[in-house]
């Protein structure tokens, strides 16, 4: 239901975009810290986005500002088209499905059923629905035996992954994932690299704030680097983690992948490595023509 | 009004002459404070010392942190002016204000009231202010100086120091239930919003347990303090001095006749009862049925 707001910006846009931010600026209630300094952002239907950046470089605040948990304090923020300023963070959470870090912030129910449930529900999807998104869940991410469990019995990888159903299961347009892969085995962490790119093949935009670069480099078709509240850079991942000057001024460091590329083959021409794969494959092509 | 926002009871940093007084005259004062409070039935010292604390919130530059625990006395005090009226702690017989149906309205009551929320307001202000103003580390101290039990001790300055993270963890839990479509507020919030942080709080308590004794907690002999606090003579002055004034005032007021509780020199008008009745009634209802409403309003 569009709403009439007490400002100059329409309630609604026509327009592509998942994410159009215009200026967006925000500070902490007690006005002294500043969070975000006027950042312009557009993200499109069906993108896969990294953010990164320093603790405090304003990666939360931007993408709490998208479900409306946070409201700007100035500049405008216009997700599927509507300004979130006029919407509350229960109409946001229909078009933003967010991820929080640690899982037990949102687990609370008495089984993981109940859990993957919730969201839905909240939402208005009727029942037919809800079940099938459950099993659809319950598939993708391999928690049939855990499904009848207390979330709080499962083991953290498995509470992470319930936390992460229990968004999916909502089917939001758009979902922000801030660090999913912190303090996760690798197992896991691979179903969160296989969520992520199938979830952009059927058209969410995934957004993922992260300090792990090798899961970025791996998965994401775009980054932006925050510093000091606002994006310094907006690029791809290949080029963002060859910018040596970019990681040192960041204080970020790329995938340890590429830094060896740079460090050995790179200087000899051809493209950047960001993953294993692809570095063998580059030191493989060269040693084949070392050969002829 | 958030929940993580509705009690502010961490230290908020400065240098004010309330913040440089000792803990030890602080602890004292707030000793005295809630023996006279409820002890004297005397509306006027009552209201006076919630006033004192007022103004040491106001010099200790903690008033607007201070007025957002006003709130919680908002509904407690018209519950108890609602209640009080409708049966009064007083001794019978009651007067007799008004009969509305079934329900009869007694004058006595609304004193005792005013003495009950008397009570409250000081007490709650005054130990407030204390804790906005002090250091969790020099409280700690300050009860280790006075022989206080280490163990006890250091659980009590735990708690203070874990309540701005619970309050914290509060605000992180309902962000997280609101972005899943949860109403952020009314007795349907409670449940998802709570289990996560009891939850979270018995971890919390878990490993902090296991990280204390694995770094020496229990052992005997004197402990020491990264932080140290002297004494100075403005601490004794106000130690002594706000005890002497706190004392004084009780005995005075036990020694003159009819000081102590002032219920019967003191008759407030059916007029005056019976709107402050009726604002009350309205107050506690409202948040009573406002909470309902929340609770069961379709989102």
């Amino acid at each position: 239901m569009a709403r009439r707001g007490k400002h100059a910006f329409p309630s609604q846009i026509e327009t592509d975009l998942a994410v159009k931010m215009d200026g967006a600026h925000y500070v902490y209630p007690n006005g002294q810290v500043v969070a975000l300094s006027g950042v312009d952002l557009e993200v499109k239907k069906g993108e896969l986005l990294g953010v990164i950046g320093q603790n405090g470089s304003g990666k939360t605040t931007l993408t709490k500002l998208l479900n409306r948990l946070l409201k700007p304090t100035s500049g405008t923020v216009y997700v599927n088209g509507l300004l979130t300023t006029d919407r509350t963070v229960q109409e946001m959470s229909a078009h933003v499905g967010y991820v929080f870090q640690n899982p037990n912030h949102q687990l609370f129910a008495r089984t993981v059923k109940d859990e993957l449930e919730f969201g839905p529900r909240n939402i208005g999807t009727p029942e037919e629905e809800i079940a099938q998104r459950v099993a659809a869940a319950v598939e993708f991410f391999d928690l049939a035996a855990f499904i009848e469990e207390h979330p709080y019995r499962v083991s953290f990888p498995i509470r992470k992954l319930v936390g992460i159903a229990s968004v999916v299961t909502m089917k939001p347009s758009i979902i922000i994932l801030d660090e999913p892969s912190t303090g996760q085995d690798h197992q896991t962490t691979r179903i969160i690299n296989s969520l992520m790119r199938r979830l952009a093949e059927d058209g969410t935009t995934v957004i993922c704030v992260s300090h792990d670069m090798p899961l970025l480099a791996e998965v994401v078709e775009r980054v932006i680097v925050m510093r000091n509240t606002e994006i310094i850079a907006d690029a791809s991942p290949r080029e963002v983690f060859a910018d040596q000057q970019l990681m040192l001024t960041t204080n970020l460091q790329a995938p340890q992948i590429t830094n060896i590329a740079l460090e050995t083959v790179y200087p000899l021409g051809g493209p950047i490595a960001l993953t294993p794969e692809e570095l063998a494959a580059d030191i493989a092509s060269r040693l084949e023509k070392g050969k002829r | 009004m958030s929940i993580q926002t509705a009690m502010p009871t961490s230290m908020i940093p400065g240098n004010s002459v309330i913040h440089r007084i000792h803990p030890v005259p602080k602890i004292l004062w707030i000793v005295i404070y809630v023996i006279l409070a409820f002890t004297t039935q005397n509306i006027f010292i009552l209201y006076g010392m919630a006033l004192f604390a007022v103004a040491m919130a106001l010099l200790g530059g903690v008033f607007r942190p201070l007025l957002k625990a006003a709130y919680l006395i908002v509904p407690v005090g018209s519950s108890l002016i609602a209640l009080q009226v409708l049966g009064p702690a007083a001794d019978k017989p009651w007067t007799v204000l008004a009969e509305v149906g079934f329900v009869t309205l007694y004058g006595d009551g609304f004193y005792y009231a005013l003495v009950l929320l008397g009570r409250i307001v000081s007490s709650m202000l005054l130990s407030l202010v204390m804790v906005m103003t002090t250091h969790p580390s020099d409280l700690f101290l300050a009860f280790s100086k006075l022989k206080v039990p280490y163990t006890f001790n250091f659980m009590l300055a735990m708690t203070l120091q874990l309540i701005p993270v619970f309050q914290r963890e509060v605000g992180l839990v309902l962000s997280a239930q609101k972005s899943r479509g949860m109403k952020g507020s009314g007795f349907a919030a409670v449940l998802p919003s709570f289990v996560p942080v009891f939850v979270g709080a018995i971890e919390r308590v878990q490993q902090l347990s296991v990280s204390l004794e694995s770094r020496g907690f229990g052992s005997s002999g004197d402990k020491t303090s990264y932080r140290q606090v002297a004494v100075r003579i403005q601490d004794w002055v106000y130690g002594i001095g706000g005890a002497t004034v706190m004392i004084g005032l009780m005995v005075y007021s036990i020694m003159q006749p009819g000081l102590w509780n002032l219920s019967d020199m003191i008759s407030f008008s059916p007029r005056t009862v019976l709107i402050s009745f009726g604002v009350s009634v309205t107050i506690f209802g409202s948040v009573i049925l406002g909470a309902t409403f929340l609770s069961f309003r379709k989102s």
